[in-house]
């Protein structure tokens, strides 16, 4: 039987011991407004803004018109137009563009018979854009090879009536269904599949076929040594509720000691359990790790220890395990979002994406996919570790000097 | 070294609060210190300080001749501490504890080994040493906190309400232990709210209030001095009533002077020399009690439960033989008999009520 009475005092109990522990309650308020925030603005689930690059050899009317409707479809952000095709890929390797759109040295020529290859090269290390990047853009050319086809189709002198019945229908469907159409069957003699498949559209993956396993691995193992924070709150914070700590803290031993004794512990733990993740990836899925074994291993190290500083950071100041983790709670899930870890910081508003490069995890994120995924080495992501090398000092240095000995 | 701690304008605030308020205490070198007051009086605050668990605000102190301040990490190395405040780790064996603790004090392996079997046998906790501390009773994980707390050899050791929910028989062993550890020469640091295990092991007492030290003194001082203000209070309210009285003598007959004088020497010989004398009789009955209320030398009869009387009357020995032979002469069974001295209990309620009522004011 309930007993209304002795239920609402169980309840009203709570609710003031919540008021009276002001960071939990302010933490708790926070934490359901960042994370609708961050998904009602930033990941409604449509990938938009893609920076992309476009290698642009040759001028006119065709040329702008592409290059217009490339810029007005949301899914791309043209951080450049260029004309070296070289140069594009480099901005793809370099991380500055997802992919590069590269049109042709013959693509305005109307009277060449020979096919417009465009080509995209596009970083297949990053599976959510290039995912969106690939149909979109073949989808967008294959209009565009429409189009030109029924222009061309015009200036042959064929009725209006055919090209605008062949018109309707490229609007409406792929450009193998519009070979089979009745309209292009009548006009009999002239090679249409030719003229309206006047582009050839070339995909090329920089990074080769990269499954989704393989991208998802280094994405799994920041989660794992991201998850190291929870751990942390137990740590310290429980080891100070408990009264532990203070049988440590009475003997002649220096706060750096037994902070550092802690980091260990966790670093140790922590980076083998991404490593065991790894592994099991490896032995069940077969994935691949195409850069160094060891970069990868320290890069592993780097950010586990860069997490821990984090939780030392925070803990350092907390006396109870639920005021921790009910502080600890409204930056690490945002941060998950934020860093890239699921979406592309490119694509996202940006608000989160100035916000995603003030957290270590997007840095973290950026270097392991690099090298694991292309394969790079330490002279592609040295800007990655001195930033973590970075926020590592930082909270290390912030945790010491506020750890507080008071028990 | 005089004093084993020495505390100079020690405080310590919470916001406006001062928890410790510019305390100065010397506790003797190598006595057993017993440290009371009233729960949120300061005790744990001044402990924590003392045991550099928590920076004062202003003011410092000397323990085992080393500042807190200055040289914080040679007075860990000379103290040791037993809760409450302070854990062992649940999930570590009592041994792997006491290792832990003999390697944070840099204590050599091997006389950490050995002097962690001989602590243990001591306390007798050594056949439990590979047992997880989290599966021990109460009692066995205060010895086992014992046994980390000594592993170093400290010259002080601070115990706050060591014995707070254990059995009597724990209890005894803990405090044996303590007199031993005593009798080879470390100084005792012992916050209780047991007076009787005060009273019992510690040579003096200090008794905080609101931040302050209160009284400090023997056991026994502190009792002559509580005996002391008691009479000195009853003899200040008899001068007032002898005055009172010789006031209303100056317009009265003769006569009525006569019983006034009764009335004075009364007034004056029961506050001069009176002693509480509390006797169990088995067979009590009014018959014993109205006895007993018209011998002279009797001036009030108090009766409680169970057979117990509280009889105030003249301090002499014959005064209690007649009170006994009166007893016995009316066929009362006398089961037992004490004098009414003030406890460390009556002297800890007074100096901490004492305080309470300047506080109001």
């Amino acid at each position: 039987m309930v007993e209304t009475k002795k239920m609402m005092w169980m309840f009203k109990k709570d609710i003031m011991v919540l008021w009276r522990h002001k960071p939990r309650l302010i933490a708790l308020i926070l934490f359901p407004i960042i994370m609708i925030t961050l998904f009602g603005y930033g990941m409604g689930g449509t990938l938009t803004n893609i920076p992309v690059v476009v290698v642009s050899q040759s001028n006119g009317p065709v040329t702008d018109a592409t290059l217009n409707a490339i810029k007005s479809t949301s899914l791309y952000d043209v951080v450049n137009i260029i004309n070296d095709p070289n140069k594009g890929k480099q901005m793809v390797m370099d991380g500055q563009a997802k992919a590069a759109i590269i049109l042709p040295t013959n693509y305005d020529d109307m009277q060449s018979q020979t096919p417009k290859n465009v080509i995209i090269d596009a970083d297949s290390s990053d599976q959510m854009a290039t995912g969106a990047l690939i149909p979109t853009t073949q989808a967008l050319f294959s209009q565009i090879s429409n189009q030109l086809g029924i222009q061309e189709l015009q200036s042959m002198g064929l009725s209006s009536s055919v090209a605008q019945s062949s018109q309707i229908q490229v609007q409406s469907q792929t450009s193998s269904q519009l070979l089979s159409s009745p309209a292009a069957t009548a006009s009999g003699g002239i090679n249409f599949q030719n003229i309206v498949n006047s582009i050839n559209f070339q995909i090329n993956k920089l990074y080769g076929n990269i499954s989704y396993i393989d991208f998802l691995v280094p994405g799994l193992a920041m989660v794992v040594l991201f998850s190291c924070m929870f751990g942390m709150g137990e740590s310290i914070a429980g080891e100070r509720e408990r009264g532990e700590l203070a049988r440590l803290f009475m003997t002649p031993t220096s706060i750096t000691t037994i902070v550092g004794g802690k980091i260990l512990s966790k670093l140790t733990i922590e980076t083998g359990r991404a490593v065991i993740l790894i592994v099991v990836a490896i032995i069940l899925f077969g994935i691949v790790i195409a850069g160094s074994m060891l970069l990868t291993l320290l890069l592993l190290v780097l950010v586990a220890l860069c997490f821990v500083g984090f939780g030392i950071m925070i803990s350092a100041r907390v006396s109870t395990q639920e005021d921790y983790m009910q502080m600890v709670q409204p930056i690490t899930l945002p941060m998950m979002f934020m860093s890239g870890v699921f979406y592309p910081v490119e694509t996202m508003p940006w608000i989160f994406q100035k916000i995603a490069y003030i957290l270590p995890l997007t840095y973290a994120n950026d270097a392991l996919r690099a090298v694991m995924l292309k394969g790079v080495g330490i002279g592609a992501i040295w800007v990655d570790v001195v930033v973590l090398l970075g926020f590592t000092a930082l909270f290390f240095g912030l945790g010491v000097r506020g750890f507080n000995r008071d028990v | 070294m005089k004093y084993c701690v020495e505390t100079f304008d020690l405080t310590k605030n919470y916001g406006d609060f001062a928890a410790v308020d510019t305390l100065k205490m010397k506790i003797n070198n190598k006595s057993i210190f017993g440290f009371l007051g009233p729960n949120g009086a300061g005790k744990t605050t001044t402990i924590k300080m003392l045991t550099c668990l928590s920076l004062p605000t202003t003011g410092t102190a000397t323990v085992a001749g080393n500042d807190i301040l200055k040289n914080p990490n040679e007075v860990r190395q000379k103290i040791g501490m037993i809760p409450q405040m302070v854990s062992l780790y649940g999930d570590l064996t009592v041994k792997e504890n006491i290792q832990l603790c003999g390697d944070f004090y840099g204590v050599p392996r091997d006389l950490r080994d050995s002097r962690a079997d001989e602590l243990m046998e001591m306390v007798d906790i050594k056949y439990a040493e590979n047992k997880p501390v989290s599966q021990l009773s109460g009692g066995m994980k205060q010895k086992a906190s014992v046994v980390a707390s000594l592993i170093h050899q400290p010259d002080i050791l601070f115990l706050d309400e060591p014995t707070i929910g254990l059995d009597p028989t724990t209890k005894r062993v803990l405090w044996d232990m303590v007199e031993e550890l005593n009798s080879e020469g470390r100084s005792i640091i012992l916050c209780s709210h047991d007076m009787y295990e005060v009273e019992l092991l510690c040579d003096d007492v200090g008794i905080i209030n609101r931040g302050v030290l209160a009284a400090f003194d023997t056991p026994q001082g502190l009792k002559d001095t509580m005996i002391n203000e008691r009479k000195s209070e009853k003899t200040s309210r008899s001068s007032n009533i002898t005055k009172i009285v010789e006031e209303i003598q100056k317009e009265a007959s003769p006569e009525e002077n006569t019983s006034f004088n009764k009335i004075k020497d009364y007034v004056e010989k029961k506050n001069r020399d009176s002693m509480e004398l509390s006797i169990m009789i088995s067979n009590l009955d009014e018959k014993i009690v109205n006895h007993l209320e018209k011998l002279p030398i009797t001036y009030k009869i108090t009766k409680q439960h169970s057979g117990r009387i509280v009889i105030e009357m003249e301090d002499s020995e014959e005064s209690v033989t007649q009170i006994i032979s009166s007893i016995i002469e009316k066929n009362g069974n006398i089961t037992s008999i004490s004098t009414k001295d003030p406890s460390l209990e009556d002297v800890f309620v007074r100096v901490t009520a004492k305080k309470e009522k300047v506080g109001e004011e």
